[in-house]
Order: C-alpha cells, then sequence, then structure tokens
C-alpha cells in the first residue's frame, strides 16, 4: 500500500543516490531500519547502491543533526591538528531534515558546528513520530514481532494478538505540541509540506507544572530524576551538546559530583537543561534516547517557554537572528528583580 | 551549621552576594560610609561585571550551602563594560525562573540593579533578602546531606 | 611642604625649551578631562579648583541625558583617576590670584586657602562630622538639607578629606571653645593653626574651565521664587531626586515633604529673556534636562505622576536628543507651548497655580503640587573676576569670547577655555571642549613633554610560581572605625589558624604612611608570597597596598582585600559579634581566594608614532595638523579628488565668519605640512592589528603602519529628489546649494522679493527621526544674509521649532527684528507645495493665527539637514566599531567619551559623529587629536593584566563568547575553529567566561575556580 512514507522514502532514495552518484555529496546521512520492530537507526550512505537501505517511516525519532558536525569531519581529508585546511571547498555531505532538525542544523550553522554550504539538505514536512513506548503500553507490554504502518495507523501484531492502532494517539509528546513541522532550510523538499499548525496548549505541560506549588514541583523534579542513572544517553542524544569535555566531566572546579544523590543528578539536569536555553527545538531526542523513562523534555520546554514569551524569539528559526542568550534588547523584561517594595517576579511564569 | 532545624533559634541565614565592581560594589561601600544599617547576613563577593557571574556559580553556592543569593549590577545602560549587565540580564530571567520552575523556592536567587550613588537602596535591598531567606528556612534542596 | 619651589628651567635641557607643565582652573568635569588628558601625555599638571573638593555642576547631578546615567557614577572614576594620578596635582581650596609671563614660561601666583584638616592624616571616617555640633546649610544640595561646620562636600569627594568651614567652626571663631573634632579625631589630623598660603607656580600653559552658575531666578518675581517654598529650581530639583540627596532619592516637595503627584517646568528662566534676566541667549541645556527630569521623576513615582512642560520651542538637537523627546511624548509627559506668567499660591495646601496663555492666546489657569524652574547657565561671579584679573576677554553674553575656528582659545595666547565658561552647552560638548583645551595647551609644549612628569620605579619581583602560597594577613583597626565595633584581635589570630597563611598582624591604620613601609619589610623578611588586608575598600586602597606588594618585590596581583569597614564595621554598628563573625568569613574567603592568585604580567604593546585620519573635511584636516604639529606622522587619506569636503560649499559660520578663506588657509597647511603624508582619491581596504599597531591597507596598494586612527568621514545633506518640487523648479535648492550662490553668484539674489525656507525638510520624521541641529540656525544665517542682498525680501520661516540653540539665539531675535516672518507648522500640518505655471506656491496654515496662508515665492529653501554617509558601516566594519540607530558612528560613552570608539586607539570627529556647526567640528578634531595623543606620546601602554585566556582543548568554536564581547576582543581564528582572546582588547569583564558553556574561557585570577573558592570558604565547605 502506497503512503505517503512510503512515497518519501522512495524519493529519499532517488534524490540520495543521484547526489551520491554525481558526487554532489560524498555520504548521504539518513535512517535505516533497527534490529527490532518500531526501531529505526542513523544510517550514512556513502556508496549510490547504499542508498536503497534507507528507510522513511514513523520511528524515525533520533535527530540526524546529532551526528553531522563528526560526519562533515569525517568527509574531509584527512589532515594532522595543526595542518591547514585544505585549499578549495570542502566535500559536501547530504542529510535529511525536519523542521525541529533543521532548526538544530541552524543552530549549529550559527554556532560554527556545520556550513550551510557543504550541506544537501532533503526537507521533509514530519507528520509527527510515534512513541514506541506508547504503542507497547496500547498492547499491554506485550512482545510485538511485526509492525504495519498505513496512512493514519498501525497494525501491530505478536504471539496471538493483532491490533489496529491509530496513529495520532501515540506520537510522541514533543510532536504533538509541535508548531514547525516543516522545514526552514532546505535544498529539495521531499514530498508535500506540512499544513502549518498553531496548537492551542502548546505549552500544556509545562502550564501544569507552574501551577503547582514550589513544593510540588520540587517533588515532581525529584520524582522525574529520581530514576536516572546517569548515563548521558540524553545528552549523547542531543544535536546542541558537542564540548570536548561535558561539564559533568570537570575536575578544577568541579561543578557536578559524578554520583547518583538527589543533588548531583539535580544539578546535573539543571545544567544540561540550562545549556540548551534557546538553542533547543524541542525534537525529543533526549527522551527517545532516555533507558530511564525520565521526561527531561520538560526541562528544555520550560526553558522554550520562557524564551518565546521574555524575548519572542525561537531556536532556529533564522540564520540572521541571533540566539536568545547572544544578544539582548535595552528594554528587556526584568520583572524578576527584586524591589524595595518587596514585590519580586516571583512565582513567575504564572502571570 | 545547623541546616536540620528550621526552628532553631541559631539558625542565622547565610547569603552570598556577587556584586559588580563599579556599581552595586560601590554602593555597598556608600552604604557603608552613610551608615545604612542592614543585617549581617551576607557575605560579599567582588567580580568585575554582572554580566561575569554564570548560572554555574549561582549553582555552586547554593550546593554549597547558601541559603540565600544575590546578584547586583550596574543599572542597564550604566554598565562599565558597556553591555555585560544586559547579557547577564537575560541569563539571570531565564535562570532564575528555571530553577524556579523546578521547585528551588523564589527567594533563594536574587537580582537587583544598584547604582553607585544607592548606598541606601542596598540597604534596604539587603534588608529585604535577608527577610524574605529567613522566611524560607534553610536551603536543603541543593544541599548534600552528609 | 605645599610651597612649590620654582623648578629650576635647566630640567629641560634647551633652557629656551617651554615648561612641561600646565595648569587647570576649575576642578568639574571639562577641568578634570583635561588635566587627564594632559598628564596621560606626557604634562605635569595642577588642577586648582576653588572648593574642598573636584567634581563641579556634574556631581550634584541625578542623572544625566540622554542615557539616563547615573550622574555620580560615571563621574566618580573619572575623579579618582584624576585623585590618584601621578603627575597631577590638585590644589583645592584654591583661587588663581594672576597670571603672567609667556606662553610657554607663565608664573601663576595661587592662593591655597586653609582646609585646617590635615590630608594627609584624614582618613574619612567621619566621626568629627559626628561630633561637631554646629549645622549649616550643605550647599552641596544648595541649602535643602543640613551638614556640620566640619564636612565632606560628598560621599565620592576627591580628594576624600574632610575640611573645616572657618565661616561656621565654633572653635575657629571663637577661640578655646568646642574642638570636639580634634579630640575625637583619631588620626589626629585636626589642625586648627592652619593659614593660607601662596605659591608660585611655573607652567607652559593655562585651561580655563570654571564652568557655570545656575542663574538665580530670585528676582524674577512672577515665579514666586523665594516666596512660594514648592517652586524649586531645577539645580535643587536635581539634589530631590539624588539618592544621595536629602530625599534620598523619593522625591517629596519642600514644604511639607508630600509626594507630589503634579510637577510644572517651566523652560527659559533666565534664558531667551533679555528684559528680565539679561540674558538674550538660550542656555542649550535646559530643554533637555527637563524632559529628563520629568521623566525620571515619573519613572520613580511609578508612573504617578503629572509632569507637564511649558516651553516656547522644545530644542533636542544633540544626539540621540529627539528620539529622548519622542519617548518622554511616549511615556505621558505633557509638552504646552506656552509661556506661563504668573505662578500663584492656590488656595489648596502648598500648591500652586500658574496662569498662561496658550498658543492661540487663550489665558489658562492649572494647578500644581510644585513646579521646577528650568534656570539657564551663566558665567559664575568668581569666573568673571578670574577672566578680569588674567585679562580674558568676555562676549556681550558675559561668556568667555572665542573664535569660531579656534573654539577654546581665549584672546591671551597660551590660555585656553573649555566647557560652559565660553558658552552654555552640555557635559559632551563640554568634555569635548576639555580634550580640545588639552590639545591646544600641549601643541606648542610639544618638546617639553615628560620633562616635568614624575615615574614610579619598582625592585625587580620574586618568582613565587614555585612556592607554596605563604599569606599574610593585615587586619586594620582603622582607629576606631573597625576596632569599635570588631574584635579586630580575635580576627588577626583566627586568621593565623587559616591554612596557608604564614603571618598575621593588626594595625591602628595599615594605610598609614609608617605602617606601609613596614608592611613592605614584613613581605620580604616573611617570604610572603600573598597579602591580604583586612581594612576599608578595595576601590579606594587596591592601589596604594599594590603598590606595596610591588615595592616589596612581588607581583601585585597577589593580593587581595577584606573590606571589613564600609561592608562590616559600619553597617553593622549595633551587632559586634556578629560583625565579627563576618570579618573571619571575609579574612576566610580572601585567603581561599588569593592562594589561587597567579604572578600576572603588567602588560603592554609598543606603539606606532604615527597617525591614520581619514577624511579630508575640515575636521580631518583640523586633526591631521593638531598631531603634526607636535611633531607625529600623519597620512591623511581623502576619498575625493580636492580636501574641504563639506566645507567647500559652506558660506559663512554662525558667528558669521567667511568660511572660504579660512578653508583656503587650512588646507594649504595641510598640503605643505612636512609631517603629513596626504593621498587623495584613496580609501581603506583593510584593516588589521590594535590600538599602539594598526596595519591598513590602502586603496592605492600601499599599506600603512598607524598607533592609532582618527575617523572624519564627515557626511552628506539629504537630497529630497522628486519632492517640495526639489530638482523640478531651478528656484527651489537645498541649504548648501544656496550658500554656493552666495559664494559664487549672489548678485542673482538681489531681485527675489519673496524667499520660502522650510526647516525640517526631511528631518524629524519616522523615516529620519533625528534633529540635525544645525539647520534652523544655518536657514536664519542665511535668510540675514538674504536681507543684507535685498532689505526689502520677504522672508518667511516655516518651522516646526526654532532651535538656535546657545549664544545662536541672536541670530534668531535679529531674524525677527528685521522682519523675517515665522510660521510653525507641525506634522498634522504640513506646508504643501506646489507649481504653478513657472511660479512655485506654498501653502501653509499658520497655527497661531490658525489661518491658510498661500505664498509664492521666488526662492524655496528646504533645510533638509544631515544623512550620515554609507561609509560609516563599511569603516565600522574594519575598525571594529560600532554605529548608531541613526546611522552615525557611535562613542564610547555619550557624556564622558564623545570622540572616542568603544575600540582603543580609534577616534571620531566632525559630522560623521552627529550633525554640528563648523566650531563644533574643529573643537572634536583637537579633541581626537588630544585622545589620540595619550596614546602616541608613550613608547608602549599598559593593557589590562586581568584579561580573559581560552583553554582551546575545551572550546567548541561555537562563538557565543564572541557575541557577548563588547570589545572583539575575543574572536575564532579561522584556522583552528577555536576562541582565541586579544589581550590588548581585552578590559577583562569576564562576560566571555558567564557566556561559555564548555568552561573552555577563564578570566585571570577571578576565574570560576577562584571566585567558587571564595564562595565555598563563605559557606566553610572548603
Amino acid at each position: 500500500m502506497s503512503t505517503t512514507n512510503t512515497v518519501i522514502t522512495e524519493d529519499i532514495r532517488a534524490k540520495a543516490k543521484e547526489l551520491l552518484s554525481s558526487g554532489e555529496v560524498k555520504a548521504f546521512l539518513g535512517f535505516t531500519d533497527g534490529t527490532l520492530p518500531m526501531t529505526t537507526r542513523p544510517f550514512v550512505a556513502r556508496r549510490p547502491e547504499d542508498a536503497e537501505r534507507l528507510v522513511w517511516n514513523s520511528f524515525c525519532v533520533m535527530n540526524l543533526a546529532n551526528y553531522l558536525p563528526e560526519l562533515l569531519k569525517g568527509v574531509e581529508p584527512p589532515r594532522g591538528p595543526k595542518d591547514p585546511p585544505p585549499e578549495g571547498p570542502l566535500p559536501k555531505v547530504g542529510v535529511l531534515a525536519t523542521g525541529c532538525w533543521s532548526r538544530n542544523i541552524v543552530v549549529q550553522i550559527q554556532e560554527n558546528q556545520v556550513q550551510r554550504d557543504r550541506l544537501v539538505i532533503l526537507g521533509i514536512g514530519s507528520r509527527g513520530m510515534v512513541d514506541r513506548k506508547k504503542v507497547m503500553a496500547q498492547v499491554g507490554g506485550k512482545e510485538i514481532l511485526a509492525v504495519e504502518e498505513g496512512e493514519d495507523s498501525l497494525v501491530v501484531e505478536g504471539r496471538g494478538f493483532k491490533k489496529e492502532i491509530v496513529r495520532g494517539d501515540v506520537l510522541r509528546d514533543n510532536c504533538q505540541v509541535c508548531v514547525h513541522p516543516n522545514p526552514v532550510i532546505y535544498d529539495y523538499q521531499i514530498g508535500q509540506p506540512v499544513p502549518a499548525r498553531e496548537i492551542e496548549g502548546r505549552f500544556r505541560q509545562v502550564d501544569e507544572i507552574e501551577a503547582m506549588s514550589s513544593e510540588e514541583r520540587w517533588s515532581w523534579f525529584q520524582n522525574e530524576i529520581s530514576s536516572c542513572i546517569r548515563c548521558y544517553a540524553c545528552r549523547n542524544a542531543c544535536p546542541l551538546c558537542y564540548c570536548p569535555t561535558c561539564f559533568v566531566d570537570d575536575s578544577r572546579p568541579q561543578w557536578v559530583g559524578k554520583s547518583v544523590d538527589p543533588v548531583d543528578t539535580s544539578i546535573f539536569h539543571i545544567l544540561r537543561a540550562y545549556h540548551c536555553a534557546g538553542r533547543c527545538t524541542d525534537c525529543g531526542s533526549c527522551e527517545s534516547a532516555c533507558p530511564m523513562g525520565i521526561h527531561m523534555r520538560l526541562f528544555t520546554k520550560k526553558l522554550e517557554k520562557d524564551v518565546l514569551e521574555l524575548y519572542g524569539t525561537e531556536a532556529g528559526m533564522d540564520p540572521d537572528v541571533p540566539l536568545p542568550l547572544t544578544t539582548y534588547k535595552s528594554d528587556d523584561p526584568q520583572d524578576f528583580l527584586v524591589t524595595e517594595a518587596g514585590g519580586q517576579a516571583s512565582e513567575q511564569g504564572r502571570k | 551549621m545547623d541546616k536540620t532545624s528550621v526552628h532553631n533559634k541559631e539558625w542565622e541565614p547565610k547569603i552570598i552576594a556577587f556584586l559588580c565592581n563599579w556599581c552595586s560594589y560601590a554602593g555597598a561601600d556608600l552604604a557603608g560610609v552613610s551608615r545604612f544599617q542592614y543585617p549581617p547576613n551576607i557575605r560579599i563577593i567582588r567580580v568585575p561585571c554582572s554580566g561575569r557571574v554564570s548560572p554555574n556559580i549561582l549553582l555552586d553556592a547554593l550546593k554549597s550551602g547558601a541559603d540565600g543569593v544575590l546578584v547586583s549590577g550596574c543599572h542597564p545602560g550604566d554598565c562599565h563594560y558597556i553591555s555585560g549587565n544586559l547579557f547577564a540580564r537575560r541569563r539571570f530571567a531565564l535562570f532564575k525562573r528555571f530553577i524556579e520552575f523546578l521547585g528551588i523556592e523564589p527567594g533563594r536567587l536574587n537580582f537587583s540593579w544598584i547604582s553607585a550613588a544607592e548606598g541606601e537602596q542596598f540597604a534596604k535591598v539587603v534588608t529585604e533578602v535577608t527577610e524574605r531567606v529567613r522566611a524560607l528556612g534553610p536551603a536543603r534542596r541543593l544541599v548534600k546531606e552528609i | 611642604m605645599n610651597s612649590i619651589p620654582n623648578h629650576p628651567i635647566s630640567q629641560s635641557p634647551n633652557s629656551s625649551a617651554p615648561e612641561g607643565s600646565v595648569l587647570v582652573v576649575g576642578g568639574g568635569i571639562a577641568g578634570v578631562q583635561a588635566a587627564l588628558d594632559l598628564a596621560d601625555s606626557g604634562f605635569f599638571v595642577y588642577l586648582v579648583e576653588r572648593t574642598s573638593a573636584i567634581g563641579g555642576g556634574m556631581s550634584q547631578l541625578d542623572k544625566t541625558y540622554p542615557t539616563n546615567d547615573c550622574s555620580a557614577c560615571i563621574l566618580s572614576p573619572k575623579l579618582v583617576e584624576c585623585g590618584r594620578h601621578l603627575n597631577i596635582k590638585i590644589l583645592t581650596l584654591s583661587e588663581v590670584l594672576s597670571v603672567e609671563g609667556e606662553p610657554g614660561a607663565f608664573r601663576v601666583l595661587v592662593r591655597q586657602n586653609p582646609r585646617y584638616v590635615d590630608p594627609n592624616k584624614c582618613i574619612a571616617c567621619g566621626q568629627c562630622a559626628g561630633k561637631c555640633p554646629k549645622k549649616v546649610p550643605n550647599e552641596f544640595d544648595l541649602g535643602l538639607s543640613k551638614r556640620k561646620a566640619i564636612y565632606l562636600k560628598f560621599p565620592q569627594a576627591v580628594p576624600l578629606k574632610y575640611a573645616i568651614d572657618p565661616r561656621y567652626c565654633i572653635r575657629l571663631n571663637k577661640p578655646g571653645r568646642c574642638g570636639l573634632c580634634e579630640k575625637i579625631c583619631p588620626a589626629h589630623a585636626i589642625n586648627f593653626k592652619d593659614v593660607a598660603r601662596e605659591e608660585v607656580l611655573n607652567v607652559g600653559s593655562v585651561v580655563l574651565a570654571p564652568g557655570f552658575s545656575p542663574f538665580n531666578p530670585s528676582d524674577i518675581d512672577f515665579t514666586g521664587y523665594g516666596r512660594l517654598p514648592n517652586v524649586v529650581t531645577s539645580m535643587e530639583f536635581e539634589r530631590l531626586l539624588s539618592p544621595s540627596g536629602p530625599c534620598q532619592g523619593h522625591l517629596k516637595r519642600p514644604s511639607d515633604q508630600k509626594v507630589p503627584k503634579r510637577i510644572a517646568w517651566l523652560q527659559c528662566i533666565g534664558s531667551r529673556d533679555i528684559n528680565r534676566s539679561g540674558h538674550a541667549y538660550c542656555s542649550a541645556v535646559c530643554c533637555m534636562y527637563a524632559i529628563k527630569e520629568a521623566v525620571i521623576a515619573k519613572e520613580d513615582a511609578h508612573g504617578d505622576l503629572d509632569a507637564s512642560i511649558f516651553f516656547i520651542d522644545m530644542r533636542t538637537p544633540g544626539k540621540e536628543f529627539e528620539a529622548y523627546y519622542n519617548r518622554a511624548i511616549e511615556k505621558g509627559i505633557s509638552f504646552h507651548r506656552a509661556r506661563v506668567h504668573t505662578v500663584l499660591p492656590s488656595q489648596n495646601d502648598d500648591n500652586l497655580l500658574l496662569r498662561y496663555a496658550d498658543e492661540h492666546g487663550v489665558m489658562k489657569e492649572e494647578e500644581f503640587d510644585m513646579v521646577v524652574l528650568s534656570v539657564g547657565l551663566e558665567l559664575s561671579k568668581d569666573a568673571v573676576e578670574l577672566a578680569d584679573r588674567l585679562g580674558i576677554k568676555l562676549d556681550p553674553d558675559r561668556f568667555v569670547d572665542v573664535d569660531a575656528f579656534r573654539p577654546v582659545a581665549t584672546n591671551r595666547p597660551g590660555i585656553y577655555v573649555c566647557g560652559a565658561a565660553s558658552g552654555p552647552k552640555d557635559i559632551p560638548r563640554s568634555v569635548t571642549e576639555a580634550s580640545a583645551g588639552a590639545l591646544e595647551a600641549e601643541r606648542m609644549l610639544s618638546p617639553s613633554r615628560w620633562t616635568r612628569t614624575k615615574k614610579k620605579t619598582f625592585p625587580p619581583e620574586r618568582d613565587v610560581h614555585a612556592e607554596p602560597p605563604r599569606v599574610g594577613v593585615f587586619v586594620c583597626h582603622c582607629g576606631t572605625n573597625i576596632g569599635g565595633v570588631i574584635d579586630v584581635e580575635a580576627v588577626r589570630d583566627y586568621a593565623r589558624g587559616l591554612p596557608g597563611v604564614a603571618f598575621a598582624q593588626d594595625n591602628l591604620f595599615t594605610c598609614s604612611q609608617d605602617t606601609i613601609s613596614r608592611m613592605a619589610e614584613t613581605i620580604r623578611k616573611e617570604g610572603l608570597n600573598r597579602v591580604i588586608v583586612a581594612s576599608c575598600t578595595p576601590r579606594t586602597h587596591e592601589p596604594l597596598f599594590q603598590e606595596t606588594l610591588r615595592e616589596a618585590g612581588i607581583n601585585k596581583f597577589l593580593f587581595e582585600m577584606a573590606n571589613i569597614r564600609d561592608q562590616d564595621s559600619w553597617v553593622h554598628q549595633n551587632e559586634p559579634e556578629a560583625a565579627t563573625e563576618k570579618a573571619k568569613d571575609l579574612v576566610r574567603m580572601a585567603v581561599a581566594k588569593v592562594k589561587l592568585h597567579e604572578p600576572l604580567p603588567y602588560n603592554s604593546v609598543s606603539v606606532t608614532k604615527s597617525a591614520l585620519v581619514v577624511g579630508g573635511g575640515i575636521a580631518g584636516m583640523t586633526a591631521a595638523l593638531s598631531l603634526a604639529d607636535q611633531g607625529f606622522p600623519v597620512t591623511l587619506v581623502e576619498k575625493g579628488s580636492v580636501l574641504g569636503g563639506h566645507a567647500r560649499k559652506f558660506y559663512r559660520t554662525w558667528q558669521g565668519n567667511l568660511v572660504q578663506p579660512y578653508l583656503k588657509e587650512i588646507t594649504a597647511q595641510v598640503e605643505s605640512h612636512p609631517k603629513i603624508d596626504l593621498r587623495l582619491n584613496t580609501t581603506i581596504s583593510s584593516v588589521e592589528g590594535s590600538v599602539g599597531q594598526f596595519r591598513t591597507g590602502l586603496s592605492d596598494g600601499s599599506t600603512i603602519e598607524h598607533g592609532v586612527a582618527i575617523l572624519a568621514i564627515g557626511a552628506e545633506s539629504y537630497r529630497p529628489e522628486g519632492k517640495w518640487l526639489y530638482g523640478e523648479n531651478p528656484n527651489v535648492h537645498i541649504s548648501l546649494e544656496l550658500d554656493q550662490i552666495f559664494i559664487n553668484d549672489p548678485e542673482s539674489l538681489k531681485g527675489v522679493s519673496q524667499a520660502v525656507f522650510m526647516h525640517c525638510a526631511g528631518s524629524r520624521v519616522p523615516e529620519r527621526p533625528f534633529c540635525s541641529g544645525i539647520c534652523c540656525t544655518h536657514s536664519i544665517t542665511q535668510a540675514l544674509e538674504l536681507k543684507r542682498l535685498n532689505p526689502d525680501m520677504d522672508i518667511f520661516m516655516l518651522y516646526r521649532d526654532i532651535r538656535t540653540y546657545a549664544q545662536r539665539e541672536r541670530l534668531y531675535q535679529e531674524a525677527r527684528s528685521k522682519g523675517i516672518i515665522f510660521i510653525r507648522y507641525d506634522l498634522d500640518h504640513l506646508p504643501e507645495v506646489r507649481q504653478e505655471g513657472e511660479n512655485i506656491l506654498v501653502e501653509v496654515e499658520d497655527l497661531t493665527i490658525e489661518r491658510k496662508l498661500v505664498l509664492h515665492p521666488g526662492l524655496l529653501v528646504l533645510a533638509t539637514g544631515v544623512r550620515p554617509r554609507d561609509e560609516v558601516s563599511e569603516l565600522s566594519k574594519l575598525f571594529k566599531c560600532s554605529v548608531s540607530a541613526d546611522g552615525f558612528f557611535l562613542e564610547a560613552h555619550m557624556k564622558l567619551r564623545p570622540v572616542d570608539f568603544a575600540t582603543d586607539g580609534v577616534y571620531m570627529a566632525g559630522l560623521c559623529h552627529y550633525p554640528k556647526s563648523m566650531d563644533e567640528s574643529i573643537a572634536q578634531a583637537q579633541a581626537a587629536a588630544a585622545r589620540a595623543t595619550i596614546v602616541l606620546s608613550q613608547d608602549a601602554i599598559p593593557t589590562e593584566s586581568i584579561t580573559a585566556i581560552v583553554d582551546q582543548r575545551k572550546c567548541t568554536g561555537c562563538g557565543v563568547c564572541t557575541h557577548v564581547c563588547a570589545y572583539h576582543a575575543i574572536s575564532i581564528d579561522p584556522a583552528v575553529g577555536k576562541a582565541s582572546v586579544n589581550s590588548g582588547l581585552c578590559k577583562g569583564c569576564g562576560a566571555c567566561v558567564a557566556g561559555c558553556r564548555s568552561d573552555a574561557v577563564t578570566l585571570k585570577n577571578i576565574g570560576n575556580r577562584q571566585i567558587l573558592a571564595a564562595v565555598e570558604a563563605a559557606m566553610d565547605t572548603m
């Protein structure tokens, strides 16, 4: 059966093959099927024939931007650390980009991690990706052996059961509240743009937490991170995290202890999320990568909400709009200041 | 340091203040010159500019057991380094909202602009912050229990 | 020790060489700036100040427009710099009695009145004033508060020394009585036997900066000033607003201390008013300060204030002023174009009833809680007497007389003037003139540079890298200032027990001369390699103690202070135990931090002693000559094929001087000057390097090396093609085109029977919101010229506000008296211009009489104002400097650094900064040259030691640091894709450190390690 995703898969394969054959790109970054049902993994096609292994389906959850800086370095001619950059243009790489991934690419361009002229971007309007954990919950946690994807449904099959699931019911949380499904930069459009969405309650989950008391929020936060095993899968999946030495590994000074003591874990999550302030596109990779089911997206979502509310910008929408922490306005809001009258934007966010 | 009992009469909050050299630190000096009295709970660390203060440092103060933190710089437009306080204003606004979202009590982290001429204002802000922190009780949420 | 011996001329190798010293008279912002510029470029300066401290009028202001900077805050660092300068000797309570001799060799007689407090002993603890029983009106607050007979002029006074006012002191007036201050003074600084001293100073030049005095409105009866307590002057209002003033920054009106809800400002009190005040001129600053006071008062009241300004013309012609005015309108300040004729006491409370006629002549009455009189500026009586003693000529407005082409030179050679003494002006123009005055003063003294200056030398420094920390702690009693509250011995003993502390001692006065010398000895003897002084504030005393470290042979950055006085004993006077605990914490924090300090280099860059000047107009040529005359080689680059720029089209200055002869003269000087390398038809193509060492590529393919650059690229007239018949009718001209007719073919204008000037043609509109400032005056000058050519010509000026600021007002009065007709329009009633056959038809509604007028001028002049050049943005990118929202170059600080870019070693002058008249351009060019001379006169210039440094292994090259650096000091090295710091440009603010997510940037000695050590020590979690 021909669905949007199967059509897109064919188009990706054709375009990737063309780009690799013509030599325009040296590598093409997309997805291929994973070993388990409902999984995919990032895949680099280097020869035209590799293009046949590329797929596009509802389980392409990892943010490809995360792999771009390394891949770009990888295709450069080898050179020593002190050698000057080679003369002439460096080889290009092809990549798939949905709304959020393309915005991460923009952020990476702004932060000098990738160069626009070395990328051939195949833009895809995202219909939203499916949360595997939600699908499994729909079948009571039974092992799923096969999945057939329809246009708006999934048929899952296991030992002794077969169930049709409405796709919309099992979309990832971030995809449900996504307002920018279409890529902001691309060279070729694959498939059709997805109608723009304006979602009521885009920050609903954040609003709910803001409505709690300070005590309740602290309990929520502590409860959320209590299962954290400090494996850093969230950090590793994040296209924004590329420091050679992460703050968690600093020793002079040591910002955060290496234990799973709640204080250390709290500080890890606070700083990790804060480092994403104004840069995060809510791609959801962190949550998808987390083996413990921690909803760390909510941390960055809060920052996304505040940046939009205070400074009117969203990460990666336009390479010419500076990232919010690299600029200022003379009349930026400052109701957080202590005032003499004792008033202060205390329980902020509720106003 | 007894962090276990809020009701312990001995407990006095300890507040770390980061003051920029050019305005707020001078404002604190002026409070002294003018003999404006304020509670003795504050420990001032002089920094070149409020723009020098990163959220990491603020977290570290809380982690080290500070019951409250105050950061003060020049008023917008007065920065000795042109724009340090304006970048800082964004960092602080986001960070304060963020950690309060995660359940750190409002009032632990405090920010103000105090000029070199605002000695009385400095004394008032310190008094205000001290009272607020005292009402919150000892900060425990980011302090490891030993 | 105060008597200055006659310095033997033999100090200079050649006995005919001029003196290498300069006298500056007046310690306000202008005098301070002139003194600093001169001392920094190699001259010894005597700064003579009439009162007990420098600071002048600016120190009394609350905020300053248009940035709303706190006045004291931005001024104070300059005062401190002046006070600490090795080559500035401040003579307070002093007057100049006479100046004899010639330029290059003046003999100045100065009388220094007694202070009765030994400044070498006074520690400014204030205990004397605490005890003094005599309360007297505080002049600093204009009598709105009281001070004691022994007093500090204001909290940030420089020198920070008390003085006894002999008019009021009980002891001085009745010997044997009182004397309490002498008894309490812990430093034994009181000297009732102090006497006046006269001394002779030998100087090469004199710069006068006596400043202004606010007009006293006591005789302007209708205002009620003096009778009605809630009528105050603007200067009094500044004090009422000021956080350090009588209301501690919370405005209350004088009669009943109520918070006013309705305030009126009356403009032009003592200005533009020959009848009542004798002042025909406009005071130039009052419109802006009234707006500022209204805005600040309204902000302080959180909007709960009706602020009304009653004015004749709203004059906001300076940089960013019009935008400030527009914002004030948006913020709800009311502007009434009306002159109030009566202020009466109201029946209610102490309120005031204002009667005025509005623009249409309708009588109105309105009640206010308070009235502020926007008083004008005049030369003080003291300054008039000084001018008289020195033979300095005054102009008819009784300001010091100056020439349009030499705006800071007085009639007496070698004596210069700057600031409001030569005409009403605001702070930035005073500061500009101060630097210009410095330039004129040093211009002919150049051969004697560095002959009278002093320099400190220090022994070589011990290398302490390998040594474990040995910290010495010196705890100060400060008499009873600290010791009276804090248990100093306990703090000392506590310090001894801290890890790393090798020595601890307490002193009565750590800053006293003998303690300082002993401290140096102790450092050497005990082998200390880190030092803590627990005493007062590092803001005043750190340099002194750091110098002691250098004298003891260790690096001055191995030092830290614990502020246990200003921030401890003085603010916890009733809690000795808590204060003592706090002192221990502060010492512990300082020790923890200083142990991580490293010796830092005293950085400097060597200076290429030549300059680049870009732009060959009046400003560029003036700057080039100013430097070349001092012997510095200058490359003058001009885009066009001739020198002269805008001035080639200019007929007369507003003062009436013909421009073309002057231009011819200065052009010839530039062309023949042996030190000026003139490059016509040339532009800048690349710029590398930074202050001291620029390498600039020119369009002719050559590269020049220079230490400084002055950008003076001018601006252009706005040409309203296709509007108002411009370019369509031959009798429609923009202003400078009419000047060209005056120059080339004045006869052709004689036949014109009617002329119309349209002011603000394309200015003060949303597309070009700024006011060009010069067009009103220029148009009126031209109208008067037309009247000279044809006295019967009917001339109509269509205007929005007439902005003939300062002494230009005289021209406006002359124009009115000559029958030139002024018709006001506004944006809702724009004049219409149409072609009617061959003729021009102008239709305008007269807002005063509310009638339409139809004019048929034979000449229509469009006063189109000035437009910034496109090259501004190109050059700003090359020199890494900033551009304002209006498209002009942006100075480092609107008030106090009006010719500097934030980028060191680059300066601006002339129209590229903002529209200005020719005298202002010349002064600015001289000022730019003076600022540049500071760099060029040194072999090497010091740069910041506490700079940022990048650990490239941790750097991601993301560039956040480059965006947050205001100085372009950190950039991504394209070869490696990592950040690196140009320590010559870095100012050590640490914005990059806080911005870096990877912890790859640190600030030397104020890195995260040091700050965290202090934090953790504060919480005792080390």
